[in-house]
């Protein structure tokens, strides 16, 4: 890439695209555990299309494409959870949840093909820290690696049942940038200085340490970060699972926990403050959190897939590269473009 | 262009031109000769099972995996042969003139 010209980089804004990335692989969050009872089922948006989410009388959850292999009823609007499986309102064919067909109730012969794969397009699932999880492959491959154990979320001795969620009109890889943009810590947020950090990428896994560990976050693929933050040697933990609605929306969903510090102690109200600091405001802080500054930029910038840095930048570019392992099954010009 | 020559599940002989490079099965369903081939080709039903003449068995090509267990599927309840096929997985074409062919039955 040689110098830049002007003329260059006038043509590349009008051809600038908010959102080109494909829809990334990996482990999704889809709702609260606590909100999908056995034999409910319910539609949801994501990964730019619909699901028919349910909850099989023994607890298994399922994600299945909306439309049934047999002749296109939509699973999700009179379909039903029958024992194990997700029925559909048309001509009652059954399906578990990994998209087997179980049982066509008049078929004197039930199709081979029933017997040797799956017909209907479901995904893997699992469930974790009381979240419900698909992976997302958009060639329905199986998930090549698996979700962390989180000791804030899964461990006793800790609290905090504080959560959030956040529509943003943006993608995750543009989300997700802003951990290895160190810079814009001090502009856009009004941190006192350009925060030293360290990053490293390994596999799906990408660890980031700012500010000689008053943040350390670790990102499992596209779909979660873990960050601590730490002050006076007390630790918050923000769980961030974002989830990609279509090409162009997104939601943010957090969780925050940290160590069960008893009432009206020095360490609770540090744990407590931290988290303030994480989404907004906090007493003492000069710096504001992600949902008073982010969010304004995210909404209405553009994706620069050849952009102007200079010294001081964070690892951009690497972290770009990085990402692009989770667009499995993009083409050439995709690629060139994210 | 080839004659294929039919027997019904009556026991009636005909013989019926079947167009090339379409499957076998459509121009039994078309003729009325009780094969329904619901699926359209999908080795799905079985609907349209046939038992070939045994020195057609060979000149045929072979059975595909898919095909082979639907024959095996429609065996619980009828009665499958080692020359029987799915009518829907033969392509007609010139080479099949003179195929002589019982419509079998079906689930």
């Amino acid at each position: 890439m040689g110098a830049i010209t002007l003329q260059r980089l006038l043509l590349d804004s009008k051809g600038l695209e908010r959102c080109p990335f494909p829809i990334p692989t990996g482990w999704f969050f889809v709702d609260y555990s606590d909100t999908l009872k056995p034999g409910e089922l319910r539609n949801v948006h994501l990964f730019d299309q619909e699901w028919v989410l349910f909850r099989t009388e023994g607890g298994q959850v399922g994600l299945s494409d909306p439309y049934c292999p047999h002749l296109g009823a939509h699973l999700g609007h009179g379909g039903k959870v029958v024992g194990e499986n997700l029925r559909c309102p048309f001509h009652h064919w059954e399906y578990d949840t990994a998209g087997f067909c179980k049982q066509i109730p008049y078929a004197k012969v039930m199709p081979p093909v029933t017997k040797k794969q799956a017909i209907l397009r479901t995904l893997p699932m699992t469930e974790k820290y009381g979240l419900i999880w698909a992976w997302f492959d958009p060639q329905c491959e199986a998930p090549s690696w698996q979700l962390p154990h989180i000791p804030e979320m899964e461990d006793a001795g800790y609290a905090c049942t504080r959560r959030g969620t956040w529509p943003v009109n943006t993608a995750i890889q543009e989300i997700a940038e802003n951990g290895v943009d160190f810079a814009h810590l001090k502009f856009l947020h009004g941190a006192p200085g350009i925060p030293p950090a360290v990053v490293n990428f390994e596999k799906h896994i990408i660890d980031i340490n700012m500010a000689s560990g008053y943040i350390v976050g670790r990102g499992y693929g596209p779909g979660l970060n873990v960050f601590q933050f730490t002050q006076e040697g007390i630790s918050s933990t923000m769980i961030s699972y974002t989830q990609p609605i279509t090409a162009e929306r997104s939601q943010m969903n957090m969780s925050f926990r940290y160590k069960d510090y008893p009432e009206g102690s020095k360490e609770l109200h540090i744990s407590k403050k931290l988290v303030d600091h994480m989404i907004g405001a906090a007493e003492g802080e000069e710096s504001a959190g992600f949902e008073s500054v982010d969010f304004v930029v995210w909404n209405h910038k553009k994706y620069r897939p050849n952009p102007l840095l200079c010294d001081g930048d964070g690892p951009i570019l690497q972290y770009r590269k990085w990402f692009k392992q989770f667009y499995t099954a993009a083409d050439t010009d995709t690629l060139a473009k994210v | 262009m080839a004659e294929v020559r039919v027997t019904g599940r009556d026991g009636s002989e005909r013989r019926l031109e079947a167009s090339n490079g379409i499957a076998l099965m459509d121009t039994l369903r078309d003729a009325g000769t009780g094969v329904e081939g619901t699926c359209g080709g999908a080795c799905a039903c079985g609907t349209c099972h046939v038992y070939v003449a045994q020195n057609w068995v060979d000149k045929l090509p072979p059975k595909s995996e898919d095909e082979q267990m639907m024959l095996e599927a429609i065996g619980e309840l009828v009665e499958v042969r080692s020359t029987s096929r799915l009518s829907c997985q033969i392509q007609i074409s010139d080479t099949l003139a003179g195929l002589a062919l019982e419509i079998g039955p079906v689930p």
